[in-house]
């Protein structure tokens, strides 16, 4: 049994949550609290990757990143390659589950009294510090559930891994490429035990998210 | 000194506030909708307004014209949210000392505004464990532990049940006194803000009028609309007769009333002119039967008439009275409101009896100047 499509996708999962929680937590405040032009649109376009064929996010991603893409050309000429390797899994698995992460936190911080925001203005408390001392503590449990849910996704990501990072067994093959080829050549025994692993994996996060759900701040 | 001139223009709303007041404690009163908690968060800096000024204690807060605005966090600003607006993860000790420009000094000099407020005891507890009396008091600590150079009260007292708010609105009052600063209260209840306040400003539909005293505002109401925004019944209108230099005659509904006129007033209506006027319903006498009326007083401004209907308040009635004269009654069905206490109505057997004499004392009729 070669585990290490799981190993893979656990550290692809891994980092791309923490990728798009970085970034994602601050836009979902952005989108909750601040009215700048083009907020609406951006929200939109935000929820694409949940409805797109993945093959069309692919297909984006590779024209950004791809040896002639935009990105993809400035990382060649320092000798970076990223289309094709373990880090474009990463970056197509963040694409394909950032949505879910902003859309629950922005929820999260949507649903906090305003005024509660206002007072510590009131109070003499900074924007930043606003956002981490209020903010984040009301909101975090919505936080963590979007965190889990774009795990969960990053880690089942299928159709954009394939089309930027390939199918390259023992360097980008994850284990829902994996379960794929092994169905294909017919090894059910080695399909089985993966897709197995997998369920229990997200019932346990599942499960996690449940219990701190009922917990209070 | 606290002085506001702004408009703020939200979809169909205008806020359109002016009002300036020498005096420390300030209550902006008037229906929901009106603009008032807006006011607040302009004051705060929470909202920008269109244009305008707000000027504090000497320091020019916002001001369209030189494009001054100066963020609420640097205001100087101590908020009293209505609904109080306690963070729910932090303790009551946490809460109070939340304050930047306090945070700096440690939970010290705090000590006395927690004992002052009877929170010692209730410290390591969460908002969401404490009565609604107690969460105002933490509302009131956080807000005073900055040391502000303003206090901002949006409805502080309305979210408690009547017997607490009672309490709380004499303890209130003792506590900005003592404090000594400028605050500005906002309240929908008249008898609050006269309890509490220095001086009344009204709103009405996103308009103000300037600040009042409160006596003043009670006592003596400037217009027709001021006397209708304090909730003034029996609000009429007359024809003079005669003006002298400390009564004026009206003529109304065939009957021949004298008003005391105040000095402050300055009436240019000239005879035959119409002027307004209200008659506070508990001010109206009924007159015992079979009784020789001696006394000039009750003599002026007596006049007979039916009770056409009533209304039980508990511990007063409400009575309906109709003019015995011609014409059509001044206010729908009957002339004047009337209140009277229980045991009055009760001694004097209202429920059988319609027909009455009743008499107004000159000083009850407030005679309203229409400009």
């Amino acid at each position: 049994m070669d585990w290490f499509p799981l190993a893979l996708s656990l550290q692809v999962a891994l980092l791309a949550t923490i990728v798009t929680a970085v970034v994602g937590v601050p836009a979902a405040w952005l989108l909750a609290r601040r009215h700048f032009a083009g907020r609406d649109l951006i929200s939109a376009t935000l929820l694409t990757p949940l409805v797109l064929p993945p093959t069309v996010l692919g297909y984006y991603l590779l024209m950004v990143i791809g040896r002639r893409g935009f990105v993809g050309r400035l990382l060649d000429a320092r000798g970076i390659e990223l289309a094709f390797t373990w880090r474009a899994a990463v970056l197509a698995a963040a694409v394909g589950s950032f949505a879910l992460l902003i859309k629950t936190a922005q929820a999260g911080f949507e649903s906090i009294d305003k005024r509660l925001e206002q007072a510590a203005q009131t109070l003499g408390h900074s924007d930043w510090s606003v956002f981490w001392t209020i903010s984040v503590p009301l909101a975090w449990r919505s936080i963590l559930a979007g965190t889990v849910l774009a795990f969960c996704k990053a880690l089942g990501d299928f159709g954009i891994t394939l089309m930027v990072a390939g199918d390259i067994p023992g360097r980008t093959q994850t284990l829902p490429l994996a379960i794929y080829d092994h169905v294909q050549s017919n090894q059910l025994q080695q399909a089985n035990t993966l897709a197995l692993v997998s369920v229990a994996i997200v019932i346990v996060l599942m499960l996690l998210l449940g219990r701190v759900a009922r917990l209070r701040y | 000194m606290l002085s506001i001139a702004v408009r703020k223009r939200l979809g169909d709303f205008t806020l359109d506030a002016d009002w300036t007041s020498d005096q420390p404690i300030i209550a902006l009163v008037g229906p929901s909708g009106a603009g008032k908690t807006l006011t607040l968060q302009c004051i705060a800096g929470l909202i920008t307004p269109d244009a305008g000024r707000v000027i504090c204690a000497g320091h020019e807060l916002f001001d369209s014209a030189s494009g001054v605005n100066v963020r609420p966090q640097r205001r100087r600003i101590g908020y009293v949210f209505q609904g109080y607006a306690l963070f729910p993860h932090m303790t009551v000790l946490e809460n109070i000392t939340y304050g930047k420009r306090r945070a700096e000094k440690g939970v010290r000099p705090l000590l006395p505004v927690i004992e002052r407020l009877g929170l010692r005891d209730l410290q390591s507890r969460y908002p969401s464990e404490l009565s609604g009396g107690q969460q105002q008091r933490v509302a009131l600590a956080r807000a005073l532990a900055t040391d502000p150079d303003l206090l901002l009260l949006d409805e502080p007292l309305s979210a408690l049940d009547a017997p607490l708010r009672r309490e709380l609105c004499t303890e209130l009052s003792q506590t900005l006194r003592e404090w000594g600063k400028v605050a500005v209260l906002v309240t929908h209840d008249l008898s609050e803000a006269y309890q509490i306040a220095d001086v009344v400003v009204l709103c009405e539909a996103g308009r103000t009028t300037s600040a009042v005293p409160k006596n003043d505002l009670l006592w003596n109401p400037s217009s027709e609309r001021v006397a209708r925004l304090i909730g003034a019944r029996n609000i009429l209108r007359g024809v003079i007769a005669d003006t002298r230099t400390e009564s004026v005659a009206l003529d109304w509904r065939g009957v021949r009333l004298e008003a005391a006129q105040s000095p402050s007033h300055n009436l240019h209506a000239r005879k035959g002119d119409e002027l307004a006027f209200f008659v506070r319903p508990e001010y109206v006498r009924l007159i015992r039967k079979n009784r020789v009326v001696s006394d000039n007083l009750r003599q002026t401004n007596l006049f007979r008439g039916d009770i056409i209907g009533e209304r039980d308040e508990g511990t007063t009635w409400v009575l309906f009275f109709r003019v015995a004269m011609e014409g059509s009654p001044a206010q729908g069905a009957y002339d004047l409101e009337i209140e009277i206490p229980k045991l009055v109505y009760e001694r004097l057997n209202v429920a059988a009896d319609r027909h009455w004499d009743v008499s107004i004392h000159p000083g009850s009729i407030q005679v309203l100047p229409s400009y």
